[in-house]
């Protein structure tokens, strides 16, 4: 039938969403393959298998102890604001997110300082009372207890959303079936809110298991340390990649867990009927009680360490020209890092439609720490400039972009695809039968609606890349500074009055983006967890 | 001459996996009149609708809209080259648009003083010129409905299809949305395709039927045409409550419990009689039924009963029955029709 010849043939599954998607998951799949290959090498550092157990036996046990740890004050910060009344309740929903501003290593310096044995503060209380405190910072326990005041704001927020969003309906059906008030944490709300908690208590532990920063400056050491010594002491690849295969695998099996215990528990809180909780009373001496708990984890999380640093600027002559240089290199790393990989994460949002893999794909990448995924490009990175000898800082510099892209992309997906929801099937077709192709539906449609969640998501990366360390440190062009890495090599010279202004302009840049993102996230839903992470 | 059909399917099949949603349908939609794809959710309307809009592939036969073939196996025109218009369920407003924006939408060839004038047309032809500046959410059910029609006609669709267009709404408002809206796409003269659940609905607004149930299509025709002469006792039941009573054809007449009927066109065997409710009525003779139940309806009462051990519906415009009272019931209109059993 001659009709038939007028047909346009198309091949079914060229689609150019898929491809673009294919192109962000492959930013994320090529730093996690370069590190098993590069594992597989020859490793020339001799380091022993005992060594590499040690490491990671330390690594676990600060792991298990900060996962505890963020997971209590987190879910017991949370219930208190959300569930009570007492003075400085509304701003303390908000203000205690705040310590995300905060690089780990800067509160890492600042109590190291601070406690330090030969410091003003425990000469002056040995002198006091004739003893020293029992404790000493630079230890697996003094690690353990800055990572969880850097770490516990995303067990916060979760469980913060999470009990927000609970149908109070839930709540006043146990109160009607005789379940006591105080009971009501431990028999509903918490078992209802098991998901976020896995999911806040996931991130602190990958965050944890990704820093290098602070348990290297209070002289603990993991795999992470292990990776970037293995690098940059014995500067083998291959020796860096094989500490780093562990941390795969651990990154691996807590997306897992976190996985399983969000299987089946989508819990609709049926958006009708919701009303929020009436968070209640607390008596006379309960409620400044529980000011004193919020604001004692507020100051020991966030005013004391970074007052200290602050306390301590006068003491230093600033390297006015080097901070400056390097402030500049935050700020531009920052804004190209977040855009680039907010770009990459739609295009992947926009495509895992078709290719559902790459969202899991992304996935590990966030779990896996910097460092890692840096040693994961050096091999790409040696094979261009063994092609391309000119090739300088530029291609560093992309690589390192391509690093947290690899590394953030879920962190920017989780916003992304919150937006993306907004889209109904019916709306893409609706576009196509509107004279638009697969691209340009997307653009005419996807794009704006998601805008809002871009600018979260671009803000979100901002700032987890200010704080960045590893990663920046391995592939960083020569003489190349960003105020962490400035900050850290101050540290790591015993000089920590000049750490301490590096430290503080990230906190300073940090902090009008988290706290944005903290206040906005009143009427999101429990899955804008990450929303502020 | 003839007009050239708005569409036709012919031997359209889609499977998902192993199940076949859409099993060799066929049927001609004629120009400028409103058509209705009838049948109960699972039926496979809405996928046919969506093959026909382009959005999946066909996996067998052929669709053809205006006289050109836009799908064939491995070979579809994309949705956006089609001239189909669709208008989904739940409306799919561009909720970032407003609502002109969201009528401009499609118009993208066209210059910016000419776009707004045809936005214009369509806003004031739908009665919602008044909500140009409007956004998505603020409207009700009804408003968003106009929109999304308007929307979708602004492109002059050669074909338009409705997905369930009245579902949302209910009651008393329905019936005035859809007779307001029925005039308005008469006043077009569009070719319509409306896919509904409801048999009321479908014979209220529609010239032309099809008639759909497990992927494949019963019968087609005028409304009429498909309640009085069903094509099966499936076709049948589409179009509203039946009894069905098992009879044997013999020789060109059924034996059936209300005695022997004309049945000349079908082959000696066991048969089925079917009767939409209201035909039996109460009557001083006739064949006896045993009453179940009896319900006030109105105009009279509606006994549910037994005649022969089969349930039937019988209508009472005298004083009513209770319950376990045997009553004579007769046929006063003529039967629907009588199918060989398992055609």
């Amino acid at each position: 039938m001659a009709l038939t010849a007028s047909i346009i043939a198309r091949p079914p599954r060229a689609s150019p969403l898929a491809g673009l998607a294919l192109l962000a998951g492959l930013v994320v799949a090529l730093p996690l393959a370069g590190v098993v290959l590069a594992a597989l090498g020859d490793a020339s550092a001799d380091i022993a298998q005992r060594d590499l157990l040690r490491y990671a036996a330390t690594s676990g046990l600060v792991a298990l102890l900060v996962g505890v740890l963020t997971a209590l004050v987190g879910t017991a910060a949370a219930w208190l604001v959300v569930m009570h009344r007492f003075p400085g309740r509304d701003a303390f929903a908000w203000l205690l997110a705040l310590p995300l501003a905060a690089p780990a290593f800067a509160l890492a310096y600042a109590y190291a300082d601070l406690l330090d044995v030969g410091g003003g503060l425990r000469t002056a209380l040995r002198a006091a009372t004739g003893h020293d405190l029992p404790f000493e910072m630079r230890s697996i326990g003094g690690a353990v207890f800055v990572l969880t005041a850097a770490f516990y704001p995303y067990v916060f927020l979760a469980m913060r959303a999470a009990f927000i969003n609970q149908s109070v309906a839930a709540l006043e059906a146990a109160t009607m079936l005789g379940c006591p008030r105080r009971q009501l944490l431990w028999r509903v709300a918490l078992p209802m809110a098991r998901p976020a908690l896995a999911a806040g208590v996931a991130l602190a532990v990958m965050e944890t298991l990704a820093d290098y920063g602070a348990v290297h400056f209070l002289s603990v050491q993991t795999l992470t340390t292990g990776v970037v010594r293995a690098w940059s002491v014995f500067g083998s690849t291959a020796s860096a990649a094989r500490f780093a295969l562990p941390l795969l695998a651990a990154a691996a099996l807590l997306l897992w867990l976190e996985r399983m215990s969000r299987r089946g528990r989508t819990h609709d809180n049926g958006k009708g009927r919701w009303r929020a909780i009436a968070p209640s009373e607390l008596g006379p001496v309960r409620r400044w009680l529980a000011f004193a708990a919020c604001a004692m984890l507020l100051v020991l999380a966030l005013g004391l360490p970074l007052g200290w640093l602050a306390w301590q600027l006068p003491l230093a002559v600033p390297d006015w020209a080097r901070l400056t240089l390097a402030l500049r290199n935050s700020a531009g790393m920052g804004l190209a890092g977040a855009m680039v990989t907010v770009a990459l994460a739609m295009m992947l949002a926009l495509g895992t439609r078709q290719w559902p893999l790459a969202g899991r794909l992304a996935s590990l990448g966030y779990a896996t720490p910097g460092a890692v995924m840096a040693i994961g490009l050096l091999a790409p990175a040696g094979l261009i400039w063994s092609l391309v000898p000119g090739a300088g800082a530029g291609i560093a510099l992309l690589l390192l972009v391509l690093a947290y892209a690899a590394r953030l992309m879920a962190a920017a997906l989780e916003p992304i695809d919150a937006g993306l929801a907004r889209v109904t099937p019916s709306m893409r077709h609706a576009a196509r039968t509107l004279g638009r192709g697969e691209l340009g539906a997307a653009m005419a449609v996807d794009l704006p609606v998601a805008r809002g969640a871009m600018l979260t998501a671009t803000l979100i990366l901002f700032v987890d890349i200010l704080k960045e360390l590893p990663a920046t440190m391995i592939l960083r062009p020569f003489n190349f500074d960003t105020l962490a890495v400035l900050a850290s090599n101050y540290a790591l010279d015993e000089r920590l009055n000049q750490a301490g202004l590096p430290a503080l302009l990230i906190v300073a840049m940090a902090m009008p983006a988290v706290i944005w993102l903290t206040r906005r996230i009143d009427g999101a839903r429990p899955g804008a967890l990450n929303a502020a992470a | 001459m003839t007009a050239v059909p708005a569409l036709i399917c012919r031997n359209v099949s889609r499977r998902y996996g192993g199940r076949q949603a859409v099993d060799d349908a066929s049927f001609v939609m004629p120009p400028g009149r409103v058509t209705c794809l009838l049948g109960p959710s699972g039926s496979g309307k809405s996928t046919l609708l969506r093959l026909i809009a382009g959005l999946e592939p066909v996996d067998g036969g052929d669709i053809a809209i205006a006289g050109r073939v836009m799908s064939a196996p491995r070979q579809t025109i994309a949705p956006d080259q089609r001239g189909v218009g669709l208008v989904f369920q739940d409306h799919a407003l561009f909720p970032h648009l407003s609502v002109r924006a969201n009528i401009g939408f499609g118009l993208t060839g066209l210059a910016r003083a000419a776009r707004a004038a045809r936005v214009d047309t369509l806003m004031t032809r739908f009665h919602i010129a008044h909500l140009g500046a409007a956004w998505p959410h603020m409207l009700s059910g009804g408003e968003q409905q106009r929109v999304a029609i308007a929307r979708a006609l602004a492109r002059e669709p050669a074909l338009l299809l409705l997905d369930e267009p009245f579902s949302g709404l209910d009651g008393r408002l329905r019936a005035d949305v859809r007779a307001a809206l029925l005039a308005d796409l008469a006043a077009l003269g569009a070719s319509v395709l409306i896919v509904t659940h409801d048999p009321e609905e479908a014979m209220a607004i529609a010239d032309h039927i099809v008639l759909m149930a497990d992927g494949r299509i019963l019968q087609a025709g005028t409304a009429e045409h498909c309640f009085r002469s069903p094509a099966s006792v499936a076709a049948a039941r589409l179009l509203g409550a039946v009894s069905v009573l098992p009879c044997t054809v013999r020789g060109g007449v059924a034996q059936t419990p209300l005695g022997p009927l004309d049945a000349a066109a079908l082959p000696d065997g066991p048969a089925d009689l079917v009767l939409r409710d209201h035909m039996l009525v109460t009557a001083s003779d006739g064949v006896a039924a045993q009453v179940e139940h009896v319900q006030f309806c109105g105009q009279g009462h509606v006994v549910a009963a037994r005649i022969a051990g089969e349930r039937v519906t019988v209508q009472c415009d005298t004083a009513p029955p209770t319950p376990g009272d045997t009553i004579m019931v007769a046929l006063h209109r003529p039967v629907t029709g009588i199918f060989p059993r398992g055609a």
